[in-house]
């Protein structure tokens, strides 16, 4: 069973999501903040880390995020984004490392998400980064 | 110290000083051809006509010269071009009464004219100076006619007896003309004051109601992200029910929670709206780049015709092949103008017709959108593009709407500087015109 953790501080969101993924036999773990997410994350390592962009102040999840990419041990996880990120314009993929557009993540999408497109996305990601 | 409006209005405004030159040279002529030819007057005819010629040839050069200027125009320049106009008019005007009786031409009453054109142009301490150099200018006449320095040229017809070395008459004339210079300037330049304040005081509260509006576009946009995320999370633990992930529900749970997911669905659509149309209020300008319209419209064509084959409605689509690339914000047009293709899909009945249709015209595009649909009431067509207004018949076909959807639209294309309008016949179909310029900004 492959691990996903979800670092959202919105608890019926992650239930949600958790009810979702463990239909599809997902192994699901939670974090209700930034610090808490990455303390789990180094407990035990996950495939695939959902991840809010607003937790407590705004764009807290970008910081987590870069956090994440920049720790060689952990950098090869993907991400999942979610929340409105289209209001944000300049916001690419494409970007490099180190402008501060560079989107540190590998995928993003709005909430909420419909069932059938987190499963989709989930098994995409993890398809591309576990071939 | 000068706004760009009042700037821009002062630059009219000498516009229209030149046309008025136009008239004035026209006249000119016809009063010497009338008074010279017609009448029979003795008439230093040839310099008369000269100043008429004169009058038209820095006329056109002013014309040119703010054309020159264009695009680069400061209260300075534009200020000095003004008083420029408006002295060499008075020296002309004084050479042309030296030379038609001098101060025993009437038409020494039309310096007036130019002291009022002037109050409305300069301020109030150029108007005066102007008044003053009208003045310098009369009495150079008087002066030097008197003292025989310029020959005087007396309107025997008009006045029998020379009038220029009468004291009493040059005083009695001197006196009335530099009052009512004076006075024209003062009466003049007062009322143009006070219209300049109003006119000030209009703009400072035309940009407070731009500020307040924000203010509350902003407040509107805090409310519907908190209602978003509440909406979210209702929708994200209601849908995995109502798909069946939970489990298998009897069917009065099935059914209910049916319901509950599909309006929570629906006022997400409504939420989602509602911040698009008010984030694109409160931003002032978007982002445009170039993109070929051909390739963003047979991609919509594309996915029109997915949803219209269901109803068997027949979509065609031409543009003129002249073109080529538009610049505009390439998201905004594409939802835009998927809004209006499946807006007419929805409202047309099974077995109609849908023609998109792009024209090439000049530095505009056109683009029309014909449907065979249900139409709309001829008294309602002017408010379908009012927020939340929904058609009456529309209800008829389609419950739950936003009323949303066009006032994107129309804010959308306005944003672009271009025009969004309708026609319609009830029952028979509507036609959607969406008119766009080129570039982006509108060409003169």
């Amino acid at each position: 069973m492959e691990k996903v953790l979800i670092i959202d501080d919105d608890p019926d969101m992650v239930e949600a999501m958790k009810v979702v993924l463990e239909s599809k036999n997902y192994e699901v773990h939670i974090a209700k903040s930034g610090e808490e997410g990455l303390r789990e994350m180094r407990r035990d390592k996950p495939a695939l880390i959902i991840l809010d962009v607003m937790m407590e102040t705004t764009d807290k999840g970008f910081d987590v995020a870069r956090e994440i990419k920049w720790d060689p041990q952990y950098k090869d996880i993907p991400i999942l984004m979610l929340t409105a990120i289209k209001e944000r314009t300049g916001l690419d993929f494409g970007k490099e490392a180190g402008d501060e557009n560079w989107l540190p993540v590998d995928d993003y999408c709005d909430k909420p998400l419909h069932p059938e497109d987190l499963i989709a996305k989930v098994d995409h990601l993890l398809k591309k980064h576990n071939p | 110290m000068m706004s760009v409006k009042e700037l821009e209005g002062l630059v009219e405004r000498l516009y229209w000083l030149i046309r008025l030159r136009c008239i004035a040279v026209i006249a000119v002529s016809l009063t010497i051809f009338l008074t010279g030819h017609v009448l029979d007057f003795s008439l230093a005819i040839l310099p008369l006509y000269s100043i008429a010629i004169t009058l038209g040839v820095y006329n056109l050069l002013f014309f040119i010269l703010l054309k020159l200027v264009k695009g680069r125009e400061t209260a300075s320049v534009i200020n000095r071009i003004a008083n420029a106009q408006i002295s060499l008019d008075l020296l002309s005007l004084a050479v042309l009464v030296h030379f038609s009786g001098g101060i025993e031409n009437p038409f020494l009453f039309f310096f007036i004219f130019h002291m009022i054109i002037a109050s409305i142009l300069l301020k109030r301490l150029a108007s005066f100076l102007q008044a003053t150099f009208a003045i310098t200018l009369f009495f150079a006449v008087v002066v030097l006619e008197y003292n025989g320095i310029l020959s005087h040229y007396c309107l025997k017809e008009f006045i029998v007896h020379d009038q220029r070395h009468n004291p009493i008459y040059i005083t009695g004339i001197s006196f009335v003309f530099v009052s009512t210079l004076y006075i024209a300037v003062y009466l003049a330049t007062s009322i143009t004051r006070r219209l300049r304040q109003r006119e000030r005081a209009l703009e400072a509260t035309n940009i407070q109601l731009e500020e307040k509006d924000d203010v509350k576009n902003e407040y509107v946009l805090r409310v519907t992200h908190g209602i978003k995320e509440h909406l979210s999370a209702i929708q994200g633990c209601l849908e995995p029910v109502a798909g069946g992930i939970t489990g298998e529900l009897n069917p009065r749970q099935f059914d209910l929670v049916q319901r509950a997911a599909h309006r929570t669905a629906k006022l997400m659509f409504f939420v989602k709206a509602l911040l698009q149309i008010t984030r694109i209020r409160l931003s002032r300008e978007i982002k445009m780049e170039y993109f070929l319209l051909k390739d963003l419209v047979s991609e919509l064509i594309g996915y029109a015709s997915s949803k219209a084959v269901d109803k068997n409605i027949s979509v065609s689509f031409t543009i003129e092949s002249s073109i080529d690339k538009i610049r505009a914000a390439k998201e905004y047009i594409q939802e835009t103008l998927t809004n209006l293709i499946v807006n007419s899909i929805k409202y047309t009945p099974r077995n109609g017709k849908i023609e998109i249709n792009i024209w090439d015209k000049g530095s505009l595009i056109l683009i029309e959108i014909k449907d065979t649909g249900i139409g709309i009431p001829k008294d309602e067509i002017p408010k379908i593009f009012d927020e939340f207004y929904r058609a009456s018949n529309a209800k008829e076909v389609e419950r739950d709407g936003t009323g949303l959807g066009l006032s994107i639209a129309k804010h959308v294309i306005e944003m672009h500087n271009g025009r969004i309008w309708a026609e319609s016949e009830l029952g028979k179909g509507s036609k959607f015109s969406v008119e766009l310029p080129k570039r982006g900004y509108r060409e003169e």
